[in-house]
């Protein structure tokens, strides 16, 4: 037998899921050991191998793909734990990282915050001024060196930020994008002079145009880069010791998996690639169920995170932002807010208005009903005092939740408001899921995408509650909750359908009319690069895939669009094609009528991306399907308010975990899981299909 | 001498209409029974309802911004976010306003009052019609600030208004980019456009829209940016709808009324913790047309009387050169502090507030300007120096109530701008004019609890962002040799003002640059501190002619600063026109650097020594001006007791013995009817007086407020002084002031209740 093993490790658990090649799948979940998160991911493996009855060595050796997504960045981050970074720059421009484009970082920040200015102040500096070198060196916008560079100056930097005790060195020079060699120069240097040292370079990671995002992209890279390779080296050896015999893969944040070689060299990738793994599995699972057109949510504990396939492709973001800084980095574009199960709410009795988030509880304290000390009622006692909730058997019978805790609190709340502790609660649920509602409009009414076309995957613990209210208020007609077993490890499940994937940028302002030669010769440099690569990967040329896009704007102006290229090398008429696909893009971005036709483009960025096939596991669809409620299927009745109703009515609740393929279920109802409890509202009709996911379906 | 120029409040027959004086609306509006407006709001909302509509229509106005942005594209719609699209109610109270340019929030309202009170009649205001306006006098804030007007109906009744405002690259006049530093009244200046019908029946009028882009140097521009303002309008509009139909109209109207409402009760909750009093601040324009010497005093009188606020520019000089703003101006440019400092909470909502503040301007001002002053370039002058005392005289108001005092912000960078206007053939043979951006990296001003931020933009434009480097160097000619946060910049304090930065740059892929310079604030600082704090640093144009940078360039030696070349040193006017920059000549500009807040003595040492490793601090500065000796505790206290009493001589003063009812400032306690110093309670005078007589006054040179502040003859006659008042007890800086010598001492402070 062999395997697709992927591990996800979160703050909280590590999951792992395991396909067989007959397309049977095992998940297993153990906590997650931050001093060390190896132990934890050798541990889920473990429990893996204990359910297969196999030893732990003798489970490594049938592994035919593992692949592995990790928090440790995005902890190193948030816990400040990074390395020592140098940063080696043009000399002049030493300030970058600090001026942050004379803004304050507000990207991703709750808009309250950022007008509130005494809330608010620059990030700790990643890269200290102290810790910064200028250099004298120059390169213009032609790509032309204006001035040489000053070895002695490179030397002496490096020496000086060696006698500073850093561990890693970033080197970001003006216009490298255009011509990398002095970057390369000093990166050279740095190898010989102090070989021990981690070091990256800006073209490495970034090769983008606009020295702050590639000076941040740099640096946090290096930031990681010695946690993270040390962490990874760790890992790889302990999984070859093993029996382990191919390379290891670390998911990425632009889809996909990078190998453990890669990911230690760019650690960056992985920022925030958890939650893209649930973007990846939604892909895999979509393709298998024939929808093209996807909206996935995600929402956990204390954010909600949508995401768009259009078309079978996932849409993307060129920039991104941690811990107020914003980089370059070409990523699966995940739109975040803070609204989830421990969303707290506030009651201004003055005003009588009540508001929901976008701070949250977190674990701890958590909701009032965790009995942890959490004194503000969140999204989750609303539930809980709802009946959606079930207090004796929350997470699979793993917690028991304080009942009369989240009525108390929320009665009060509601008192403040002229309101029953249910109507209170039941306000509580209409207002977080039309803010979600909201937020998934910004990516898909506002990028140009008519959410009418899209099926809706929702996933994380206390999404399915609230998929079928904002799914409805947008007219999404289908609501998925995915594949039941591999729901609670989804991200884990997504990292083993992953194809490894390799993204190649090239950046260069070029103002049409441009001959298609110009152009062809940075794709076959983009393809020789990545040919290059893989082949030192292993990867047989006919497992790559070659897929090259344009980014391209109206001259004068600063909004870039993403244009697939249908061709590998431009034939010499592109141009009028290109400027129609270019155009298609702009207007659905925009708005008919809002392209200038016939004005001068820019073409700014080649890309490439370059993906390696990877085993697929098959998914294996039930043969027998009944309408036939099996009678372990069925829980008692509990008391349930129905905002849609008004009133309190006797609800079957279903343990969905035993339902049969074809059963279906007409709302209100409650079907629970382990993990997580979908939520049928009068009017919806819940259908358990042949893949094993919970089909919603709207009258 | 000409009459002294009188108040609104004082002058009858005068007819504020937005023709010769700027339009202030009356309480009443006057609007043509043609039009009907929808009135009708529900007034009992349930809870969860107005939260979901409320957040919908913030989300609306968020959309129609990002539209916008979007469709425009332009680099000033992006960099420097100069837009901002707002929602009113029918009889234009504000309900959303976004938090792009606050600027526009003065200059909205009162457009759409007055397209109101003159286009209800004729030519109508129907469902499918549109307005652009851009006349100043009506309430634009310059000629290029175009803002279109679009009336919502809900079955043949006005239900309310989206609008947006957005810069334009050129409407005219007789400089590129229509900021006209030498124009010598408006008819040198943009097209000036009262609200004109230009989309009716949902159709753009072909006929207005040519005659708005004729005047235009770059009309494919300007058209494309209306079609961007025109998309956003309709998206909001078509959303307010949707809501309607969702919800109900008197729903959707009762939750606008019950934001402003909300908006009301929350700032008059405010003013109810706060003694009644008036605050004043006082400042300078420099330079009011090429070769001008003088300067012009702005003055802001705030006073608080119960629930009440009441603004006055009285004995602000008489309009003048090309320095002016129009009454909305000065306007705007208050409401954003106001709603900076007071309404943050409520998502800037300022519409309740409003309806407890008074505007008293004195017309034929430089701040309330008559027709047909030059005003093109208001916002980065007149209404940036009547914003920026608006912060200190909130701020001080504010001071008292321990919970509002962390709200408290001083002035920020940029307090005027230093704009280098250049223009000429670009690298790739294309002709081009711009106005360079770095200077909206501003800082932000200390706080009462925390410093300032360095370079974090304009207090003014909270998203905001300069472009990079390399974004310029790709679109002009130039190429950068520093971009450097300036050691000293941030104004001195116990909480310490954020730095600003300067750039340097040479002509690269030119020939020449031709340049303008238009500024102020060069020769006296005007990002003040507060409360004994100092002020940043003043703007700072450097240019060195001939210089050996290429050869330096040749050698591989960069540098860090304009100071380690060799040249001629020039002295640039503030505004100069058409001075030649050639490849070997350098141009540094530095912006204003933000103000500090309290005595620097007082601030924790350590601080003081992570700012000199920062480099955010000069060791000098660390000694002269805080009193640090580096690592050394003892001889810090030593050295700043010895600066202390070098302020004052010796101590002298009685103590009063009774309890500090409340803190007037960080070093002003009133003590039942007598001022005090709230650290040793010496007397500081009857309550009634003004405490500065009570302290021991001490006129220093301009620059001693700042490192970075240079002899100011270079550029004005009169003498700018930094006085210091401080506590005759024990040396503490109760308040510094700056202000030209012949000026008396100013009355920041009065507390009546």
């Amino acid at each position: 037998m062999s395997y697709l093993v992927g591990i996800d490790i979160g703050g909280t658990f590590t999951d792992c899921a395991i396909v067989d090649r007959s397309g049977h799948l095992l998940t297993t979940k153990v906590p997650s050991t931050p001093a060390d998160f190896a132990l934890g991911m050798l541990s889920a493996l473990g429990a893996g191998a204990q359910a297969l009855g196999m030893s732990l060595e003798d489970f490594c050796r049938e592994i035919d793909f593992l692949s592995h997504g990790t928090t440790v960045g995005t902890n190193t981050i948030i816990q400040k734990r990074g390395a020592k970074v140098g940063l080696i720059t043009t000399k002049g421009h030493e300030d970058v990282i600090h001026i942050m484009r004379g803004s304050r970082g507000y990207s991703g920040r709750d808009i309250r915050k950022v007008v509130h200015f005494p809330e608010t102040s620059k990030p700790t500096p990643i890269v200290p001024k102290r810790l910064i070198r200028g250099v004298s060196e120059r390169v213009d916008c032609f790509g032309a060196v204006v001035v040489t560079l000053n070895q002695a100056q490179a030397e002496a930097a490096i020496r000086e930020l060696l006698a500073e005790g850093v561990q890693a060195i970033a080197i970001c020079f003006l216009w490298s994008f255009r011509n990398s060699q002095h970057e390369l120069q000093v990166k050279k240097l740095v190898e010989k002079i102090a070989p021990q040292v981690f070091v990256t370079c800006s073209v490495d990671i970034a090769p983008k145009w606009g020295e702050y995002e590639r000076v941040t992209a740099t640096a946090l890279n290096a930031y990681l880069g010695p946690v993270m390779s040390g962490y990874l080296d760790r890992l790889n050896s302990s999984l070859k010791n093993l029996g382990y015999r191919h390379g290891l893969q670390i998911t990425q944040c632009g889809g996909g998996t990078v190998p453990v070689e890669r990911a230690g060299e760019a650690p960056l990738l992985t920022l925030d690639s958890g939650p893209v793994s649930g973007v990846t599995a939604s892909l895999f699972l979509g393709a298998a169920m024939g929808e093209k057109n996807i909206i996935t949510t995600d929402m956990g504990g204390t954010s909600f995170d949508v995401a768009i396939i259009y078309e079978g492709k996932p849409a993307y973001s060129f920039i991104s932002n941690t811990d107020q800084y914003e980089y370059f980095l070409p990523k699966i574009d995940l739109q975040a807010i803070g609204a989830g199960g421990g969303s707290l709410v506030r009651v201004d009795a003055g005003t009588r208005t009540m508001t929901v988030g976008p701070d949250s509880a977190g674990a701890f304290p958590g909701p009032v009903c965790y009995g942890r000390g959490g004194k503000v009622p969140t999204v989750t006692d609303a539930q809980l005092v709802l009946g959606y909730l079930d207090a004796e058997n929350f997470a699979g019978g793993r917690m028991q939740l304080d009942h009369a805790a989240a009525v108390r609190e929320i009665s009060l709340l509601g008192k403040a408001l002229g309101m029953t502790a249910v109507e209170c609660a039941a306000g509580i649920c209409r207002i977080v899921e039309l803010q979600m509602a909201d937020v998934i409009r910004k990516v898909t009414v506002e990028k140009g995408f008519d959410p009418r076309e899209f099926v809706l995957f929702a996933f994380g613990g206390a999404g399915p509650a609230h998929a079928a209210v904002f799914a409805r208020e947008l007219g999404v007609k289908k609501v998925i909750v995915p594949q039941r077993k591999a729901a609670s490890t989804w991200c884990a499940f997504g990292a083993a359908v992953a194809d490894v994937l390799h993204i190649f940028e090239h950046t260069e302002i070029l103002s049409t009319p441009v001959d298609a030669s110009r152009i062809n010769a940075n794709l076959v440099a983009l393809e020789t690069q990545a040919k290059t690569l893989m082949a030192s990967e292993g990867i047989a040329a006919n497992r790559q895939r070659f897929e090259f896009s344009l980014d391209v704007r109206h001259k004068g102006q600063i909004n870039e669009v993403e244009v697939a290229l249908p061709y590998t090398r431009l034939p010499a008429n592109y141009e009028a094609r290109l400027r129609r696909l270019f155009v298609q893009r702009y207007e659905q971005l925009y708005g008919r009528g809002s392209a200038l036709h016939g004005a001068t483009l820019e073409y700014v960025v080649c890309r490439l991306r370059a993906r390696a096939l990877t085993p697929r596991p098959r998914l294996i669809r039930a043969k027998n399907t009944t309408r036939k409620i099996p009678a372990a299927a069925i829980r008692k009745k509990r008391a349930i308010y129905w905002p849609d109703l008004k009133k309190h009515r006797a609800t079957p609740v279903y343990d969905g975990d035993a339902l049969a393929s074809g059963n279906q279920i007409k709302g209100p109802a409650i079907v629970e899981t382990a993990d997580t409890s979908v939520v049928v509202h009068p009017g919806s009709t819940l259908k358990f299909d042949t893949l094993g996911n919970f089909e919603l379906t709207f009258q | 001498m000409n009459a002294p120029l009188k108040k609104l409040t004082e002058l009858t027959g005068l007819a504020f209409d937005g023709v010769r004086s700027g339009y202030v609306p009356p309480k009443q509006l006057k609007i043509s029974p043609k039009l009907k407006l929808h009135r009708k709001a529900k007034q009992e909302l349930d809870p969860v309802t107005f939260e979901v509509v409320r957040h919908a229509l913030w989300n609306v106005n968020e959309e129609h911004g990002a539209t916008i942005q979007r469709l425009s594209g332009s680099p000033v719609a992006m960099y420097a976010l100069d837009l901002n699209p707002s929602i009113l109610t029918e009889d234009a109270e504000f309900v959303y306003f976004g938090p792009y340019m606050q600027y526009m929030s003065g200059v909205t309202d009162t457009q759409v009052k007055w397209t109101l009170e003159n286009r209800s009649d004729n030519p109508g205001i129907r469902d499918g019609d549109m307005f652009l306006a851009n006349d100043p006098w009506v309430g634009a804030a310059h000629q290029m600030d175009v803002m279109l007007l679009c009336p919502v109906f809900y079955k043949g009744e006005l239900f309310c208004w989206v609008t947006n405002c957005l810069h334009q690259y050129d409407i005219g006049g007789i400089t590129p980019g229509s900021f006209c530093p030498s124009a010598r009244d408006a008819f040198d200046e943009g097209i000036l456009i009262p609200p004109v019908k230009i989309i009716e029946n949902n159709e753009i009028r072909r006929d207005i829209e040519e005659i708005y882009l004729r005047s235009s140097r770059k009309p494919a521009a300007v058209a494309l940016d209306f079609r961007a303002q025109l998309a956003g309008n309709i998206t909001a509009r078509d959303r307010v709808q949707t809501l309607i139909k969702r919800y109900g109209a008197d729903t959707v109207k009762g939750v606008m009324k019950k934001i402003i409402d909300d908006g009301e009760k929350a700032f008059l909750k405010k003013l109810a913790r706060l003694p009644d009093g008036i605050w004043r601040d006082r400042t300078y324009v420099e330079c009011c047309r090429p070769g001008d010497r003088q300067v012009h005093r702005v003055l802001l009188t705030l006073r608080k009387e119960n629930n009440r606020l009441v603004f006055e520019n009285h004995g602000t000089a008489p309009q003048v050169g090309g320095i002016n703003a129009t009454y909305s101006g000065w306007r705007g440019a208050i409401m954003v502090a106001l709603n900076e400092l007071m309404c943050w909470e409520q998502y800037y909502a300022v519409g309740g507030a409003l309806r407890h503040v008074d505007f008293n301007p004195t017309p034929g001002t430089l701040n309330c300007a008559d027709f047909p002053a030059s005003v093109s370039t208001a916002p980065v002058q007149s209404m940036e120096i009547s914003l920026y005392p608006a912060y200190n005289v909130l701020s001080k108001m504010i001071y008292p109530d321990p919970e509002l005092r962390r709200d408290v912000m001083c002035i920020g960078g940029t307090s005027q701008w230093p704009a280098t206007i250049f223009r000429g053939i670009d690298q790739w043979g294309e002709r081009y004019g711009y106005i360079l951006v770095d200077p909206i990296g501003g800082a932000i001003g200390a706080f009462s609890h925390a410093d300032g931020i360095s370079t974090g933009g304009q207090a003014r434009t909270p998203i905001c962002k300069l472009p990079n480097v390399e974004h310029t160097e790709q679109s002009f000619p130039v190429l950068f040799l520093y971009r450097k946060e300036i050691t000293d910049s941030g104004g001195a304090g116990k909480f310490r003002g954020g730095l600003s930065a300067e750039s340097c740059f040479i002509p690269h892929g030119a020939d020449s640059i031709t340049h303008d310079t238009l500024s102020s604030g060069n020769a006296i600082p005007t990002s003040t501190g507060m409360m004994g704090g100092y002020p940043g640093a003043v703007n700072r144009y450097r240019f060195l002619r001939e210089s050996n940078v290429l050869e330096k360039m040749q050698r591989s030696e960069l540098v860090n600063d304009i100071d380690e070349l060799t040249g001629q040193t020039e002295t640039l006017g503030l505004r100069q026109q058409d001075f030649q920059q050639n490849p070997a000549d350098v141009y540094a500009v530095l912006w204003s650097a933000a103000g500090g807040f309290g005595d620097p003595l007082e601030r924790d040492p350590a601080k003081v020594l992570a700012d000199v490793e920062n480099g955010d601090v000069s060791t000098d500065a660390a000694k002269v001006i805080y009193g640090v000796i580096l690592g050394n505790p003892e001889a810090t206290a030593k050295h700043r007791a010895q600066l202390r009493l070098q302020r004052i001589g010796k101590p002298s003063g009685k103590k009063l013995g009774q309890k500090v009812q409340f803190l007037a400032t960080e070093n002003l306690a009133v003590r039942g009817a007598r001022w005090s110093c709230a650290k040793c309670a010496t007397d500081l005078g009857a309550r009634k007086e003004n405490y500065k007589a009570a302290c021991v006054r001490i006129d220093l040179p301009i620059q001693a407020s700042n490192p970075i502040v240079g002899d100011p003859h270079r550029y004005i006659d009169p003498k700018p002084q930094f006085r210091q008042f401080c506590c005759p007890g024990c040396g503490l800086a109760i308040e510094n002031e700056i202000a030209i010598a012949s000026d008396p001492l100013l009355k920041d402070v009065e507390i009546s209740r």
